[in-house]
């Protein structure tokens, strides 16, 4: 049975058993360390990077005070693209739309790309239950799955492991499902990745049902946008016959052109890179391309309610890339397992109390609290949400909440007590005049125990002794001309501001009068949105740069230096040069046999000696895994970030070409390099099944650090053609 | 040198009138060498940041509106806290604003732009880089996150520092993690919140300062109560004192 969260202690008591795991703390910290450099030396590369993340803010403030036309509009265009979808209030609904879709399928197992909204809602479970077994196939999660673990973060749900933990429960855990691990294995994360290659590699390429989340829809296109490194995204997103992806609706971006910001912020803020090695972009079904059903299940479960509240509204924003959590200080040291769910850090602290309004537990309650409020978060987050300042919005409404619930807690009299010693300044002479008192008392020692609760202060630390003699008397003896009439001030009456006495949650009218789920949710999205002042926000503004300034020979040299860097081989060749170059680098890998798409001019093939595969018909996922290598073109390369795209178009052919076998030859014109991601976009078209690629696979997932080698090809061999 | 004779209200805060009285002794002697008036408005007690950060908002902001009313005869407000400081410019705009208050918002807006950290009034409304300070010592500075990431400051403290006579100041290893006070988080989160602290005394000791400064002395209470507690000799100042020591020359 999958494991589920501890939700019944407070993240006081959860961080303070975590603390005790010497192991964890080395772990986390030497993890976190890692991720902190990396993303602070990319994000540094980008003189806008300031434009951008105000870009990207704006952009989701306006998706969602739009949200309501917007996602009417993406289901109009992935129903147009031949996708079916399905809307779901809560987890419940969800679930049980996931499970009958599967059913209909007759599959007994399905295989899974790691999404936030799928453990949100802790789908596994409900597959479980239904006698369906949901195979796991991002690295993290595959390792959180073998050792029956929870996951401790966003992006990394295992960066509480490493590399010896993951490498024992390879060992013992791979073989009771499933190809076991080699026995030689080491602790070597490129052998650890391998050896999950190896125990994945049967499942996908027999998969049926594909489960997914998204990064991004897009509105105006109904494309799905999945960020990823591995290949496992692409392997569930292409090979199955059916795919299904749970999305939470404040994912959308209006158009093609949002994506220009968030593919810039994303992978820098996520894995520290400057692109991911893969981006899949889909719509709907493309036929013989791609799974031939495709639903797409649009999951509210509290986002809705969150989004009239002007701080749920910010925290919508989020596009998961879990920066915050990496710079945290608090989750550095008690890791994801202490927020109990499976949203940890300070993300975790805002988001979850949001999503549960009204209906929060003891253990959500204390997530507001599990922070110092240092405010490094915030100085992170690439859509700028102001989580400290929630954080503190969020504490009042506990409070309140305890003023209707317990008025006589303890807490409430202490702080009302030291709010009334400061209301007058006659009280607070007297407190000092006590302290005082005690400071002589104490003759300058410090305190080492004190009563409840500031025992809790003197576990550990010592307390200062208040001084014999305080500032005021002592200015006052020295200042004794300071103009007094002036200082000593009458004051008018304060206005007392006490919170109105009534639940602000429950009492909203709800909407559960509306038949279906979608008139339902969209209901509620026009409520929030007639409510909120700026919901028509205007588009964001374009400040970041749009084009770059290199001539076409620094850009082939800034994409070769990129390339390389990714670890993949670059020759720059003449068009007529081109077929003995394709010749040698298949010698040089050692690949027998090659697989091109059905437009593959001849002429480029004339010197290759290895067997060449035209797909054409199509060729089965396994005869295309036989072969050991794939030769095509693409659309566009990106040089700032490294990266290729193909767009299913001119010698390319279907996604799953360039996928499965293990070397990849990809031919790049001069004339195809643009320097920036904005200048990349408007030369594609949003519809077309598309692959971004940046270096071979690989994988951030063993103490995050990046090693490349994982489902997708390992191999990249680019050539630049020059004219 | 800097501008004219200014006269300066000074906000001393709760905490240092009765538990760190030298602090606000030190600002005092500073500006008065520097040829400043000072006012003490005695009325003044807290500026309301424990029960604004802990969620306690009404309180808070009773406390805030106090604040407002003790010092807004005066053009220049000073305080030697940038938590406190950060709390008038950051939170009480921000608190009024959660209840819906647009004139409580405005007043606490005009009180908040009269208000300065008194390092940050060093070196931004006084330009000042030398305060005429001696003290022969290896310091550590803690850029508090207050200062650091609400006030925006580092760079102008450590230029006052680097412009005391005879002092040494050391470089902190990861100088901007947190070094966990958090104010209730100290008590609420304690064990979070020591092993923060004492990871952030290891940093500093690695450096072999002989003296840790911040703009805040309840972060410092927080590091000092840590490193007391475990016998170090690791002494705990308020940057204000150091400005203010005029050490003898040693023979
Ligand atoms: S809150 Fe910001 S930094 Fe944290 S995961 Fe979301 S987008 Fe990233």
């Amino acid at each position: 049975m999958s494991r589920v969260f501890d939700t019944e202690k407070p993240f006081p008591k959860l961080a303070k058993e975590a603390l005790q795991d010497q192991q964890l703390r080395t772990n986390l910290a030497h993890a976190t360390t890692t991720i902190r450099d990396k993303r602070k030396r990319v994000v540094a590369e980008l003189s806008d990077w300031e434009e951008l993340r105000d870009a990207g803010a704006a952009i989701k403030d306006y998706v969602l005070g739009n949200l309501d036309t917007l996602v009417v509009e993406l289901e109009k265009n992935v129903t147009r693209h031949g996708g079916v979808v399905h809307w779901a209030r809560d987890a419940q609904e969800a679930n049980d739309i996931v499970v009958a879709l599967v059913k209909a399928t007759g599959e007994k197992s399905v295989v899974k790309v790691k999404s936030m909204a799928t453990a949100e809602i802790e789908l596994n479970v409900a597959l479980e239950k239904n006698g369906i077994t949901a195979y796991e196939t991002d690295l993290a999660e595959l390792i959180v799955q073998l050792g029956d673990d929870l996951p401790s973060h966003i992006l990394v749900p295992a960066i509480h492991k490493n590399r010896s933990q993951i490498r024992q429960i390879f060992l013992d855990e791979m073989g009771k499902s499933g190809l076991p691990a080699p026995s030689n294995l080491t602790d070597e994360p490129a052998d650890l990745a391998a050896a999950a290659r190896a125990h994945l590699r049967d499942r996908f390429l027999s998969a049926k049902v594909g489960i997914s989340g998204a990064n991004f829809i897009i509105a105006d296109s109904g494309a799905l946008v999945v960020v990823e490194s591995e290949g496992n995204g692409r392997m569930c997103l292409t090979l199955p016959e059916t795919l299904i992806s749970v999305v939470g609706v404040e994912k959308l971006l209006p158009d093609w052109q949002s994506l220009e910001v968030f593919l810039q912020l994303l992978p820098r803020s996520s894995t520290g890179e400057r692109m991911n090695p893969y981006t899949s972009i889909f719509s709907g079904v493309t036929p013989g391309n791609g799974p031939s059903a495709f639903h797409l299940v649009l999951l509210d479960n509290g986002r809705t309610s969150a989004l009239a509240e002007p701080d749920g509204r910010d925290v919508l924003r989020c596009i998961r890339c879990s920066a915050c959590l990496n710079v945290c200080p608090v989750y550095e040291r008690t890791g994801g397992h202490s927020y109990g769910n499976p949203y940890p850090g300070p993300i975790g602290a805002v988001l979850v109390p949001q999503l549960r309004r009204g209906e929060r537990t003891p253990l959500e309650n204390s997530l507001p609290y599990a922070s110092s409020l240092c405010g490094a978060c915030y100085e992170a987050c690439p859509v700028k949400i102001e989580i400290p300042k929630i954080l503190v919005r969020l504490r009042s409404e506990v409070v309140d909440e305890k003023r209707r619930d317990h008025a006589h807690n303890p807490e409430l009299v202490a702080m009302s007590f030291v709010e009334s010693s400061f209301s007058s300044s006659k009280k607070f002479e007297g407190a000092i005049r006590l302290g005082g008192f005690i400071g002589r008392l104490r003759r300058g020692k410090p305190l080492r125990h004190l009563p409840p609760p500031l025992n809790k202060w003197s576990a550990t630390r010592d307390a200062p002794v208040p001084s014999k003699e305080s500032f005021r008397s002592w200015f006052k003896e020295t200042h004794p001309s300071s103009d007094n009439a002036a200082t000593k001030k009458s004051l008018s009456p304060l206005r007392k501001l006490m919170p109105e006495n009534r639940n602000p949650f429950n009492d909203k009218k709800k909407v559960t009068t509306s038949s279906s789920a979608k008139d339902a949710i969209l209901a509620t999205i026009a409520e929030a949105n007639d409510d909120a002042h700026e919901s028509k926000a205007n588009r964001a503004q374009r400040n970041y740069l749009l084009a770059g300034t290199r001539s076409l020979d620094e850009r082939v040299e800034l994409l070769k230096d990129r390339l390389i860097d990714y670890r993949a081989s670059v020759t720059e060749s003449t068009s007529a040069e081109v077929p003995a170059l394709l010749q040698r680098l298949l010698e040089a890998r050692g690949a027998s046999s090659v697989v091109v798409s059905a437009d593959f001019p001849d002429g480029l093939l004339q010197e290759v000696r290895a067997t060449v595969r035209r797909d054409e018909p199509a060729l089965s996922t396994s005869e295309l895994d036989d072969i050991d290598a794939t030769i095509v073109g693409c659309a566009v390369a990106i040089a700032q970030t490294g990266t290729i795209v193909l767009d299913s178009g001119e010698l390319q052919g279907r996604r799953a070409l360039s996928l499965v076998p293990d070397h990849l030859i990809v031919l790049i014109n001069d004339d195809q390099i643009v320097e920036l991601v904005p200048e990349a976009l408007p030369r594609l078209r949003p519809n077309d099944p598309q692959t971004w690629i940046s270096g071979p696979s690989a994988t951030s997932d063993i103490e995050l650090e990046r090693i490349e080698g994982v489902h997708g090809p390992r191999i990249l061999d680019v050539v630049l053609v020059r004219s | 040198m800097g501008p004219a004779a200014m006269k300066v209200a000074l906000f001393i805060t709760c905490v240092n009138d009765g538990l760190f009285p030298d602090t606000p002794r030190a600002v005092v002697e500073v500006l008065e060498r520097l040829g400043h008036e000072v006012v003490f408005p005695t009325e003044q007690t807290c500026c309301g940041q424990m029960h604004l950060n802990a969620g306690y908002r009404p309180e808070g902001l009773h406390l805030a509106q106090r604040f407002r009313q003790v010092f807004s005869d005066y053009d220049v407000i000073v305080s030697p806290s940038a938590s406190c400081v950060g709390t008038v410019r950051e939170l009480y705009g921000d608190s009024a604003r959660a209840i819906n208050d647009a004139v409580l918002e405005e007043e606490l807006e005009d009180i908040a732009s009269r208000v300065y950290e008194f390092s940050e009034f060093l070196t931004n409304v006084l330009k000042v880089d030398d305060v005429g300070a001696r003290f022969t010592h290896r310091v550590a500075y803690h850029p508090t996150c207050h200062s650091l990431r609400v006030l925006g400051m580092n760079e102008g403290p450590k230029n006052l520092l680097r412009h005391v006579e005879g002092l040494e100041l050391v470089e902190v290893p990861n100088e901007d993690s947190c070094c966990g006070f958090g104010g209730m988080f100290a008590i609420k989160n304690a064990a979070t919140s020591s092993a923060m602290g004492d990871d952030k005394l290891t940093s500093v000791s690695s450096t072999g300062a002989e003296v840790l400064c911040a703009l805040d002395n309840s972060c410092l209470t927080h590091i000092g109560g840590l490193s007391s507690r475990q016998d170090s000799k690791l002494r705990i100042m308020h940057l204000a004192e150091i400005l203010a020591a005029q050490e003898p020359t040693r023979v």
